[in-house]
């Protein structure tokens, strides 16, 4: 077969050229196995991927549940976390506008594109470089891992080695985009409260109505006196809500093709297949290398992310209201929703690596929403160095804005190292256009198909 | 047929040997033939992390049994526990009374099963004491309530401290209580964190520090006689898988020190010891990890947790591996030469070295850290897998006959318990805040090292679980004597050692019995108890014991 042939061949220079050039035998032999080579479209070294089980849900994550359909807990009473989070659609939001109205008024613009819930099951806590403490009687503040990191040079991110990242002292881990908590239960706190989105008022207003609707719960499972201690009847409440998030496996399905394919169920189309190598290429997309996409060593499926944060610079987005003000900037990891690291201005435009799993059913991409396609994404990732005109804005004198989006001060933090983002103008563009269309096909792969069990789920073997 | 043992000794002789010629046991056994004072022949202290009393047995026996959780129902005629049930502190409890505590005023509350993941508390030397508020146990919101979130999972709230767990969650310890001995009046032997408390396990106190690499000013006081005390964590010195920038080590002996002058077999078996072995996950050396079910992935081997590496004669800082199998517990191979593990060893070499029937006198055991209970990146269901399977291992064998298993823990991790005695070690450093500002307890405090009293050794410190599991264990008892974990050291001693004593400084000489737990006169031996070790409820047949490298 000659497309297969010449895919072949192509692999095989790439990997030549790779041996070649000394980088990293190993993980070439590695990657060698998993990449297809020919039009053979199964995977040739499947793997039995450890999932969670599917399991009874505990009365604790069934409590959580019929909080997180409840609206009655919003100030509206018409918003509940799956009106912003769809089942429907990957626990992400369902439309298409970069933010979310809500409030009391259902009318209040919001910040930041509403992220998905799914795969936030082995989301490690927030910190600067790997946490490596078990048992530390004394706990760096973030402040202090900040400046312990201080000015050390971190590895470049290639797809070849994307372990070699796992060690930079880098912002990592934690839950939205900025990682201003740790756990599913603070998460779920935070749009509650928020006047842009649930606004539910007062801790007194949802404890009523938590008291009124779940009370005998309430005191069956946390004691007769959780009521009297409104923090703590509040986080119990938010706790459910985590729980459910981590039992379901409608949070984790690990139902894409893609895992088909991993566990060797499956095969890729050729167009699939060109977009994973493209996917795994460090001189192509290089995505690979922060969206990793190889099973851990003890056989959990990929996340496609390495949790880390990244200032990539996207274009600001005019359709947010809080832009019209040109004295706002979201600043990510630096603020301003998050307060603990204002002062680490080197991390001014940082925000959090997302899962790309089921990111072909969404609408809205990045933290601001500025793309609507994950054609608009791509041409982004490839052109941003080239041909900046095309997503930034002009000044005055009509000169292109590039990464507008951020301080002129802050500028300087945004990735040019890791491919593809560490191109000139005048330089090949890492993706040609069938390039990008065969990426998008192999991102594709990556939705969860609903309404069948995971076929990695033939046993109950359990694992996190 | 049980032997009584006062009708031993009525024969004279070597009552030992007269058992022998009775009671078949391996020969290779090297617990069996010593002269103990007791029938027990094989010591494995269990060292578990950062629990308090309160924490586990709040309400024992009493759970709330849920529905779809393992469900627990006393046994009639348990005796009474000193806990929160019985001193009426869940509800007007002080630390939710104290403004003090500002926001994190609560009431001490029922933590569920699906919340075994929770964030670590505070659990240092001086923020210990000023939760105590002088002995009115009121303040532990404000002082070690400041806790870290934990993984995605993880529940936390700000009186989180308070929280409890009962029989729905720590069904294996409730069901061990249940069938045979534990302590409600049991202590750190001073507050503080893990380090203090592995060495107060093996040497009975911590005075003599001396700081090898760097200065870890928080994990040392000055005693007040020209040395220093160990009041934090810090990595043991030299050892391959320490800081680069911090360590410490030991001046004075420990009960390995003793048992070495007299040829008697011990080992200290650590989860992750061994770095020649690839876990499943592929990590090996001093990276090798476990993930747990509930808290994420963690190192195996914690080194600021291992009690012998802090001593240099009984220390094994290159983790060299024994020579053989057989060598396990002995300071010499077959060849009379020097082994090179010098009694430090993974916790396989355990399981190894019992299943060759090699059993040591003297083991202490800690599991791989996702399973040793700690807050944060342990919980209470990977502990109660562990448990249950080394016990199950243990009760299996035969010489599970002549064996007691302690269960101890090394701090409290500063969760809540309302227990409180007045200082028997004083202390005047300016870390100590018990009774004011540089005040713990009255009078001089105890002798260190050097013979004169030393600061740095409040305590005794927060109140721990203790277990004695043993067919000579009492059944469903639980014991008022108050004792510490030097009480471990003393037993050791009295047991094989005729009450030798390691002086200069050790608490061994002062710190109380354990004896009361055991009853060595009964016709009829305590039965092993076997238990599911995911819900650890009791089981017809112990669980197949998992395959490891």
């Amino acid at each position: 077969m000659r497309e297969g042939w010449a895919e072949g061949a192509a692999a095989r220079w790439w990997v030549t050229r790779r041996i070649r050039s000394g980088s990293g035998v190993l993980l070439v032999c590695a990657l060698f196995g998993a990449v297809p080579l020919h039009a053979q479209a199964t995977n040739p070294r499947p793997y039995r991927l450890q999932v969670p089980p599917a399991r009874p849900l505990s009365a604790m994550a069934q409590l959580g549940k019929r909080l997180f359909n409840d609206a009655r807990l919003s100030g509206s009473g018409r918003i509940s976390c799956v009106s912003c989070h769809s089942p429907a659609h990957a626990f992400g939001p369902p439309g298409v506008s970069a933010i979310v109205l809500g409030g009391a008024d259902d009318r209040s613009p919001g910040f930041r594109a509403v992220p998905s819930l799914r795969y936030l099951y082995r989301q490690p806590p927030f910190s600067i470089g790997p946490d490596t403490s078990a048992d530390s009687d004394q706990r760096l503040t973030v402040g202090q891992q900040a400046a312990r990191a201080g000015d050390k040079v971190r590895a470049v991110k290639t797809a070849l080695a994307p372990q070699a990242a796992a060690a930079n002292l880098v912002p990592q881990g934690g839950l939205f985009w900025d990682g201003r908590v740790n756990t599913l239960q603070q998460q779920a706190g935070g749009p509650l409260f928020n006047p842009a989105e649930m606004a539910a008022g007062s801790p007194s207003r949802v404890l009523t109505k938590l008291e009124t609707n779940y009370g005998e719960e309430f005191k069956a499972f946390f004691g007769p006196t959780v009521f009297q201690s409104p923090r703590l009847a509040l986080d119990e409440a938010m706790f459910a809500i985590g729980r459910y998030e981590i039992e379901s496996v409608e949070f984790h399905p690990f139902r894409s093709k893609y895992d088909a394919w991993l566990a060797g169920h499956a095969e890729l189309t050729p167009a699939e297949s060109r977009g994973y190598r493209l996917f795994n290429d460090p001189d192509k997309g290089n995505c690979a290398a922060c969206h990793l996409d190889q099973p851990t060593r003890d056989g959990r499926p990929p996340l496609f992310t390495d949790f880390q944060y990244e200032a990539l610079g996207v274009p600001r987005n005019p359709a947010i209201p809080a832009n019209r003000d040109s004295h706002y900037y979201d600043l990510g990891v630096c603020g301003p929703y998050r307060t603990d690291l204002r002062a680490q201005t080197q991390y001014c435009g940082m925000f959090l690596t997302p899962s790309l799993r089921n990111v072909a059913t969404r609408h809205v991409f990045f933290h601001n929403g500025v793309f609507h396609s994950l054609h608009d994404v791509l041409e982004w990732y490839v052109y941003r160095d080239l041909a900046p005109e095309r997503f930034y804005s002009r000044d005055e004198s009509g000169h292109v804005v590039k990464y507008d989006d951020l301080p002129p001060e802050y500028r300087r933090n945004v990735d040019t190292v890791d491919g593809p983002f560490n191109r000139h103008p005048g330089d090949p563009p890492s993706l040609s256009d069938a390039e990008i269309e065969d990426v998008i096909a192999f991102l594709d792969t990556l939705t969860d198909e609903d309404d069948h069990a995971s076929p990695l789920r033939t046993d109950a073997r359990m694992s996190r | 047929m049980r032997i009584q043992w006062r009708r031993m000794l009525a024969f004279g002789g070597a009552a030992a040997m007269l058992a022998n010629s009775i009671i078949p046991v391996a020969a290779a056994d090297p617990g069996f033939g010593r002269n103990t004072a007791t029938p027990i022949k094989h010591l494995v202290v269990i060292y578990d992390e950062n629990i308090s009393f309160d924490h586990y047995f709040a309400t024992y026996p009493h759970a709330t049994n849920p529905s779809g959780e393992p469900r627990f129902f006393p046994s009639p005629f348990t005796p009474r526990v000193n806990n929160l049930l019985t001193s009426d502190l869940l509800t007007n409890n002080p630390n939710f009374l104290n403004p003090a505590n500002g926001a994190g005023a609560a009431n001490p509350f029922r933590l569920d099963r699906t919340q075994a993941a929770t964030a670590d508390q505070n659990h240092s030397y001086t923020p210990e004491q000023e939760a105590f508020d002088g002995g009115k146990m009121d303040l532990f919101p404000k002082y070690t309530g400041t806790a870290t979130t934990g993984g995605a999972d993880a529940f936390g709230t700000t009186g989180q401290v308070m929280g409890y767990y009962d029989g729905n969650t720590v069904t294996a310890l409730w069901n061990y209580a249940q069938h045979f001995a534990m302590s409600d009046n049991a202590y750190g032997s001073s507050f503080g964190p893990s380090t203090p408390g592995a060495i107060e396990a093996i040497s009975g106190q911590t005075n003599g520090y001396v700081a090898v690499l760097g200065t870890k000013s928080a994990s040392f006081v000055a005693d007040g006689e020209g040395g220093f005390t160990d009041i934090g964590d810090e990595d043991p010195a030299y050892d391959t898988c320490s800081s680069k920038t911090q360590t410490m080590s030991m001046l004075g002996k420990n009960v390995g020190d003793l048992l070495n002058e007299h040829g008697i077999s011990w080992g200290g078996f650590m989860g992750g010891f061994d770095l020649s072995l690839v876990n499943a996950d592929g990590t090996t050396g001093c990276a090798r990890d476990s993930t747990s079910l509930y808290t994420g992935t963690t190192a195996d081997y914690v080194p600021h947790h291992n009690w012998f590496q802090y001593y240099p004669s009984t220390a094994n800082p290159t983790h060299a591996r024994p020579s053989s199998v057989d060598a396990i517990g002995h300071t010499y191979d077959a060849s009379g030469q020097l082994d090179p593990a010098n009694h430090e060893y993974d916790i396989d070499d355990f399981y190894a070295a019992v299943k060759a029937g090699n059993f040591p006198a003297v083991a202490f055991l800690k599991a791989p850290a996702y399973q040793d209970g700690h807050a944060g990146y342990s919980d209470p269901l990977d502990e109660q897998a562990w448990l249950v399977q080394v016990i199950s291992f243990i009760e299996q064998r035969p010489e599970w006959r002549d064996t007691a298993i302690i269960i101890d823990w090394d701090d409290s991790d500063g969760w809540y318990d309302h227990a409180f005695v007045e200082p028997t070690s004083a202390s005047y450093a300016t870390a100590d805040v018990l009774n004011g500002a540089g005040l713990c307890g009255s009078g001089p405090p105890p002798p260190g090292l050097g013979g004169d009293p030393v600061n740095g050794r409040c305590g005794p410190g927060p109140r721990i679980p203790f277990f004695v599991i043993s067919p000579y264990a009492k059944a469903n008892y639980v014991s008022h004597t108050l004792i510490t974990q030097s009480s471990i050291v003393r037993f050791i001693e009295d047991n094989w050692l005729r009450g030798e004593r390691l002086n200069n400084g050790s608490f061994d000489a002062t710190a109380g019995s354990i004896m009361d737990m055991f009853d060595f006169n009964t016709r009829f031996a305590n039965p092993p108890l076997f238990l599911d070790p995911e819900d650890g409820t009791p089981a017809a047949h112990p669980a197949p014991f998992p395959p490891f490298p």
